[in-house]
């Protein structure tokens, strides 16, 4: 434990301002091959590195190891523990790097790429067969997404990590691979699409889905671009050594180095990374300089080759004997230990240290910055954050709880969440478990992700202390550790009968579902566990697994993938989600022969009715065929009627709607119920008949057929075959009531007005006569409408009159009636005076 | 000033003291995910709309918006080739197959024609597998990223939220398709993600028994499950399920309210109602003419690019721009006249104030008034016109004809002569929609129609519109709608229970004494909405929220005259929920379950908030939600509001599957037959 100040660890930049440091993290002596021959590929947040031999580099063979020709993957944690080692036997690998969530991405040059994880399953996804042709030679790969160079030197994109189909980005016409290139992801740039930065001769192209723009530079090409980890500049180095420090639109220059000046630099140079967000750090063979914003340099020197991973606040470098952080030193610590530092932190801790001692300088001191004092104990809680020994975040944070006695209100939460943070920080860098987050990190990364990548390291008893003690849902652990128990409780080799298998399963689910609920995790989803259970061949587990989920969302895919066909569309039916229900249909209509896929639809009755209504919308639109097949095989007669019709109406060929029109009918009268609907089909055949020869009368003249029947008498009559209206009517059976206003409309829409007078006198109307009269005054014939006014019932006659606009003949008729009311209420209507006039006169004459 | 506008003011201040729950909320929700998913291509992009989509997202957002998140163009979702400038195609539909088809084959021909489109599809309100099945079927699938746009309810008032969608009805109890029950309960549980979990929930009909249990079901709660959702709401008090089954008749019912009468004679469609363009243009008036060039008038450079050069325009109907339409838009039709007469003169009064106006400073009051005169004015000039364009439609003699059928069926009165009379309509060509909705009715209320009588009537309809109507008659005929049956039934559905019509007329008040004071002076019921005729749909909320207002209403008239002398006199304080007590005989026997429920919680004070909710201080005001599964009349949504009035400390939010009408449902069940394809012929007018 080193109780050395903390300050004496710094480095100060030539500006005399800023402080670096560099913590040693794990001594890991021996522990790393040479860095050298390894391509390395390094995850932040602490994580761990992935190396594999590069075959471009001469080894000697007297190692240790054996030389295979097969590509090998060695995963490292910080602290050099080995976590994972396979071999690779797929085609060449074109890189490797590490997603968000700690798994290893890697890419092959027949666009094949897998996913693993720390425990070594993986998943497979392709980046498309045009790829696969032209092969892929070179590939980016940041946290959520990969951007892959092809042989035909064009830039695919894909989404995160779910095996999205990739994208084209725009085509930035290279002639020759690009002398090197990065990309900005998607979360940091500014358009929040992938932007990618290609160095072309002396400029650099800059690349995304819409366009590719040439950056016009003239100091390139570059040997490294290095994006920020912000996004917001770009580290650039030229082959003649200079670094440039751009903005990302390529606006500004911010700095400008030359790497040929620092002195002990041998060879060439292997990485640039960032540091932060102000410094970058060059590394060569065996040493490492830190480049601040204004070219102020600090040097590293290690015993052999190192690899730096660039973390949020600094740069963790892995060399041959150490694992170091790199960091600008915190404000809050600089404020507390920079020497001679007379900040209110500064006097604080100095107070609580002579409290310690009992000096009665405490008091004095504290005394000295009373106003400051609350500021002062946050700043101690920071800094004590950024400690890495427990000796000093311990007496940070004895100095800021000395502070806060002196304050009446102080909010402790920071306090208590800095104490609860750090035991868990404590924890985790531990070197067996060796996940070396600083406080910043670990606010950036969040809890939950920490407790993501315990589990998928196995260290489920950590992972599960742990959320408890940040009072966190155990869910995720819980979920993970029941994968990983089912996966290692195969069924024992000894227990070969089904007997030991089935008290397995039972033993295991029940295992499972007890340590559930004994820890309150009864939320977990059952149905990814029972998922994994299956994966793992374990058919009978998974089904017990399943039923204690109660999502059905989650329990339908596994159903259908374990054939359980008929509880998957029970389960679809009863979660009310449709698109369920569809999936579950059409998953089954593909796989089932078509008998038996209807008869299990059949066979469900009322509790899988809505699946079979379901299945009919679909297949009203898409697959009549299947349709017309289900409703036969379920003597469906009614549906398949109404099948039949709504072919034919939207069928235009005479004889086959007709044809479409007789099916219906049959169908109709196979249902005793259906005598009506069946009588009704025939009439409308027979209309159909009826209206084609009509058509042939009418030399093809006049469009008759897919009429309604009153449409054919008014279209008869309008075209003057009024023998065939009739013909029409008495075929028909049309009241007369019907008739007459159908003819009475026909009539006055063609003005016929002759007819229309034969037409009323042909015989007693059984409409009445208002008809005609309201009729031709709409049409405007008020005049002639007059003749039927005194064909009509003698009470409304006045009425009528008004609407001709007679007002006098509607003044004589109330007269002659005796109607002194009606009379009245006409004169409210008068649209004059002089009617008015005469109305009243009327009025007086009938006292 | 007369008594009836300051009853109307002094509501309007009740409901400005006693805020409801703030549905912008949801409006806001709905633009921001539309706008996350344009963003999420990159880029200018094409915009493909499904045209029944255009009219909900009018409501959210305006083209500018669009615009601003890179919309260079906008297109119907219609067959036919599209032609595309730029890179990204987006389509914006509901996951039906015709659309699907649709995009498949304009995806295929940029194939042929080698055209480079990047392609996405935002489906509403969530991704459908159906949609990837169909596209894997046409070949297109691996050419096309399908996301999502979540548009659940929209605010259409301020205290009206509503899907939107038009064919619910039809999908729910004609397809059997039961999407829109699953849809809205994902939308009623994003209404308990906002406020929490609906306290108590109660229910009429089968499938408002499906949504609640969808709605109550227990899952597992994670990490991601909001606070809300775990405890009882604190200001909603409950939430009432009515599925449109349960009430039928309100809506074959021709409405009478203003705008329920505006819906049933000119058709509102997403609150937007088509009307001549000379009604919406202003004459510009000299005094107005600075005004109109500070507001260019949107219609003409709105829509200078239309084929159809149709003197008929869109407008929104809304209280936010039209500061009348909340105090019209509930009232009875045959009192409109009346109150647009008293705005006039109050108006005209308010006008010549600036005769009073002395002093510089009396001056300045005015002028700063002057800007809500002419508002007010242009929207009196807005609402007469409208009110002009009503009033022929409602003195024909067909329309007063249907609504003598009407009445008379409602009173059971000569059941035989109005069947006659529906054949006469018949005879006289009068529309389909009407036809079939008095048929509907009378089937309804008599509990069937004779055999041969009824065979007659669908004779003459299929004869008088064609025979292509016959699966509509079927439809209407068969479980589950069973609208239209004749008497004695089949044997086939004897089990199934008649709708206790007569039954109910007695017990839940439904027929008013239509003298005509009990309608003109005091709106002293909701029946007023139909003259008469009160909703069962709001009768039974009145079960729930309004014990008293079913069983009488005499105190309502001694009430209003305390109001006259004393203007603060208290309402009567809104009880407690309390579920369907005291009409539990009354709902069983109407067919359908009835569902009761308590929600509880499982969060930490689930023991404590049933106690809390018990202990809440009587005058803590709160909000009844409705919900109606298969969409609500306007008349409906006034009855409520009505209701709502009544009582101090209860407010109603009205949530909807759509607004819909006795036409709607008829034209949405028969389906492309009747209704002719309204083409659309503005690109963005509709938006």
């Amino acid at each position: 434990m080193s109780t050395e100040r903390p300050s004496s660890r710094w480095q100060i930049m030539q500006d005399g301002k800023t402080f670096y440091t560099r913590q040693q993290l794990y001594s890991i002596p021996g522990k790393l091959p040479n860095l050298n021959d390894y391509i390395v590929a390094g995850c932040c947040y602490g994580g761990p590195i992935a190396l594999m031999r590069d075959h471009t580099k001469l080894v000697a063979l007297s190692r240790a190891a054996p030389a295979t020709s097969k590509a090998q993957i060695q995963i490292y944690s910080p602290a050099g523990e080995g976590l994972l080692l396979f071999s690779w036997d797929q085609g060449k690998i074109i890189r490797f790097g590490w997603t968000a969530d700690e798994r290893l991405a890697i890419l092959n040059e027949e666009g094949t790429y897998r996913l693993y994880d720390l425990q070594g399953d993986y998943q497979q996804y392709s980046l498309g067969s045009e790829a696969g042709e032209m092969g892929v030679i070179d590939a980016r790969i940041h946290e959520n997404g990969l951007v892959a160079l092809t042989g035909s030197l064009l830039l695919l994109e894909v989404k995160g990590w779910e095996g999205a189909r990739p994208l084209t980005l725009a085509n930035p016409g290279l002639t020759q691979p690009p002398n090197s290139w990065a990309v900005i992801a998607p979360d940091v740039n500014i358009s929040r699409h992938v932007e990618v930065l290609l160095s072309v001769e002396s400029t650099i192209l800059s690349v995304d889905n819409l366009e590719s723009i040439d950056q016009r530079l003239s100091q390139g090409p570059f040997t490294h671009i290095s994006p920020s980890p912000n996004g917001k500049s770009l580290a650039l180095l030229t082959f003649a050594g200079t670094l440039l420090v751009v903005s990302a639109d390529f606006q500004r220059t911010l700095a400008e180095f030359k790497t040929g000046d620092v002195v002990g630099a041998e060879g060439s140079v292997n990485q640039v990374e960032w540091c932060g967000i102000d410094a970058i750090i060059v590394t060569w063979d065996n040493l490492v300089v830190v480049v601040g914003p204004f070219g102020d340099t600090l040097e590293y020197h290690y015993s052999g080759p190192t690899f730096a991973v660039t973390e949020p606040d600094g740069v963790r470098i892995l060399g041959p004997d150490v694992c170091d952080l790199i960091q600008k030193v915190p404000a809050s610590s600089a404020s507390i230990f920079r020497p001679g530092s007379t900040s209110a932190s500064a006097i604080l801790y100095d107070a609580w240290e002579s409290f310690s001692q009992r000096s009665p300088k405490a008091d004095e001191n504290i005394r000295s910055i009373r106003p400051e004092l609350a500021a002062a104990v946050d700043e101690c809680i920071q800094a004590a954050g950024q400690e890495w020994e427990p000796y000093w975040q311990r007496r940070l944070l004895n100095a800021a709880k000395f502070g806060r006695g002196f304050l009446d209100l102080h909010n402790p939460t920071d306090f208590v969440n800095m104490g609860q943070t750090l035991k868990v920080l404590n924890a985790v860098r531990f070197y067996e478990i060796g996940i070396p987050l600083t406080h910043l990190q670990y606010i950036y990364a969040s809890p939950s992700h920490l407790i993501k990548r315990l589990t998928a390291r196995n260290m489920h008893l950590l992972a599960l202390r742990i959320s408890t003690f940040l009072s966190m849902k155990p869910d995720a652990v819980l979920k993970h550790w029941a994968s990983a128990k089912i996966l290692r409780s195969r069924p024992s080799a000894t227990g070969t009968g089904i007997e030991a298998d089935v008290g397995g399963d039972d033993e295991v689910c029940k295992l499972i579902v007890d340590k559930f609920e004994q820890l309150g995790g009864a939320d977990v989803s059952y149905a990814e566990i029972a998922k994994r259970a299956w994966e793992a061949g374990r058919g009978r587990l998974a089904t017990k697994l399943l039923d204690h989920e109660p999502r059905a969302a989650d329990q339908v895919p596994l159903l259908l993938s374990m054939k359980e066909d008929r509880l998957a569309l029970l389960k679809a039916v009863d979660s009310g989600d449709t698109d369920l229900v569809y999936h579950v249909l059409l998953h089954l209509h593909k796989r089932l022969p078509l008998g038996s896929f209807f008869r299990l639809i059949e066979d469900g009755g009322s509790q899988l009715a809505p699946a079979s209504k379901l299945l009919q919308v679909y297949a009203r639109e898409q697959n009549r065929e299947m349709l017309r097949d289900f409703f036969y095989s379920d003597d469906r007669r009614v549906e398949s009627a109404v099948l039949s019709l709504d072919e034919a109406a939207s069928i235009s060929d005479p004889t086959s709607k007709v044809t479409a029109v007789r099916a219906a009918q049959k169908f109709f009268s196979e249902d005793k119920d259906c005598t009506f609907e069946s009588k009704i089909m025939d009439e409308s055949a027979r209309l159909l008949a009826a209206q084609q020869q009509l058509e042939k009368d009418a030399d093809g003249k006049v469009v008759f057929f897919g009429l309604s029947v009153n449409e054919t008498i008014r279209t008869c009559l309008v075209n003057s075959m009024s023998k065939k209206a009739d013909k029409v009517k008495s075929d028909f059976k049309v009241p007369d009531k019907r008739f007459w206003y159908v003819k009475l409309e026909a009539l006055i829409s063609t003005s016929d007005l002759e007819s229309l007078d034969a037409f009323s006198k042909s015989k007693r109307s059984p409409i009445g006569y208002e008809p005609f009269v309201r009729q031709l005054v709409e049409a405007g014939h008020s005049k002639e409408a007059l003749a039927y006014v005194v064909r009509c019932d003698p009470p409304k006659r006045a009425d009528l009159y008004v609407e001709c606009g007679e007002w006098r003949m509607a003044g004589k008729e109330c007269k002659e009636r005796g109607d002194k009311a009606k009379l009245e209420a006409i004169r409210q209507k008068c649209p004059n005076s002089l009617i008015a006039r005469e109305f009243d006169q009327i009025l007086g004459s009938m006292k | 000033m007369a008594t009836s506008s300051t009853t109307v003011s002094d509501d309007a201040h009740i409901q400005t003291e006693e805020p409801l729950l703030d549905v912008t909320l949801l409006k806001e929700i709905a633009r921001k995910s539309l706008v996350d998913a344009l963003n999420s291509v990159n880029g200018a992009k094409t915009l493909v709309l499904d045209p029944t989509l255009a009219g909900p997202l009018g409501l959210v957002t305006e083209v500018s918006l669009l615009k601003h998140h890179g919309v260079d163009k906008m297109f119907w979702l219609e067959p036919g080739p599209l032609s595309s400038t730029t890179t990204n195609i987006v389509y914006l539909c509901r996951p039906m197959i015709k659309y699907v088809k649709i995009i498949a084959d304009q995806i295929k021909r940029h194939g042929k024609d080698s055209q480079q489109h990047t392609y996405t599809i935002f489906l509403v309100p969530r991704i459908s597998t159906l949609v990837s099945r169909i596209l894997e079927e046409e070949g297109v699938l691996g050419d096309v990223r399908i996301s999502s746009y979540n548009l659940q309810f929209i605010p259409i008032a301020d205290d009206v939220v509503s899907l939107e969608n038009d064919s619910a009805f039809k999908e729910i109890w004609v397809d059997g398709d039961e999407t829109a029950i699953y849809d809205s309960a994902q939308a009623l549980l994003t209404l308990e993600k906002l406020y929490g979990l609906f306290p108590r929930i109660v229910g009429k009909g089968d499938h408002a028994a499906r949504l609640t249990t969808l709605l109550t079901r227990h899952l597992p709660t994670d990490s991601s499950t909001p606070d809300t959702l775990l405890s009882p709401s604190e200001k909603i008090d409950s939430l009432i399920v009515l599925d449109r089954r349960v009430d039928m008749i309100t809506p074959l019912l021709t409405q009478l309210t203003y705008e329920g009468l505006t819906d049933e004679l000119l058709g509102i469609k997403n609150s937007q109602v088509e009307l001549p363009v000379s009604l919406l243009t202003p004459p510009a008036p000299p005094a107005a003419a600075s005004t109109s060039t500070s507001a260019p008038p949107p219609p003409a450079a709105a829509t200078p690019s239309l084929k159809k050069v149709e003197a008929k325009k869109k407008h929104h109907l809304t209280t936010s721009t039209d500061p009348l339409f909340a105090e019209l838009r509930d009232l009875n039709f045959s009192y409109v006249g009346r109150r647009l007469n008293k705005l006039a003169r109050r108006l005209e009064e308010d006008y010549k104030g600036r005769h009073q106006a002395k002093t510089v400073a009396q001056l300045r009051d005015f002028v700063g008034k002057l800007g809500g005169l002419q508002t007010e004015h242009q929207s009196l000039r807005f609402h007469t016109g409208l009110s002009e364009l009503l009033v022929p439609l409602t003195r024909t003699e067909q329309f007063n004809k249907t609504l003598e059928i009407q009445q008379n069926l409602l009173a059971s009165y000569e059941i035989t002569s109005q069947l006659t009379a529906i054949e006469d309509l018949i005879a006289q060509g009068a529309d389909m929609s009407t036809v079939v909705r008095l048929l509907c009715l009378a089937s309804i209320t008599s509990g069937g129609i004779k055999v041969k009588t009824l065979e007659n009537l669908k004779r003459e309809i299929l004869q008088a519109y064609g025979y292509d109507y016959l699966p509509l008659l079927l439809s209407l005929s068969a479980p589950p709608l069973s609208v239209i049956l004749p008497n004695p039934l089949p044997p086939a559905l004897a089990a199934a229970p008649k709708y206790p019509f007569a039954g109910l007329r007695k017990s839940l008040r439904l027929l008013i004494d239509d003298t005509p004071e009990a309608i003109d002076e005091v709106e002293n019921d909701i029946s007023f909405v139909y003259s008469g005729y009160a909703p069962i749909s709001v009768r039974l909320v009145q079960c729930v929220a309004q014990k008293g207002g079913v069983l009488s209403n005499p105190a309502e008239k001694e009430k209003e005259k305390d109001k006259d002398k004393d203007k603060g006199a208290p309402k009567a304080q809104a009880h407690p929920i309390a579920g369907w007590r005291g009409f539990e005989d009354v709902l069983a026997t109407i067919p359908g379950e009835t569902v009761d429920v308590v929600q509880k919680g499982n969060g930490g004070g689930a023991a404590a908030a049933p106690v809390a909710s018990l202990l809440r201080p009587m005058q803590k005001p709160t909000t009844t939600v409705v919900f109606f599964l298969g969409g609500c009349t306007y008349t409906e949504i006034a009855a409520l509001r009505w209701v709502g009035r009544q009582n101090r400390g209860r407010k109603f939010l009205i949530a909807t599957t759509g607004i819909v009408s006795g036409n709607s449902i008829v034209e949405s069940i028969a389906g492309g037959y009747g209704v002719g394809k309204k083409k659309d012929g503005s690109k963005d007018a509709a938006i």
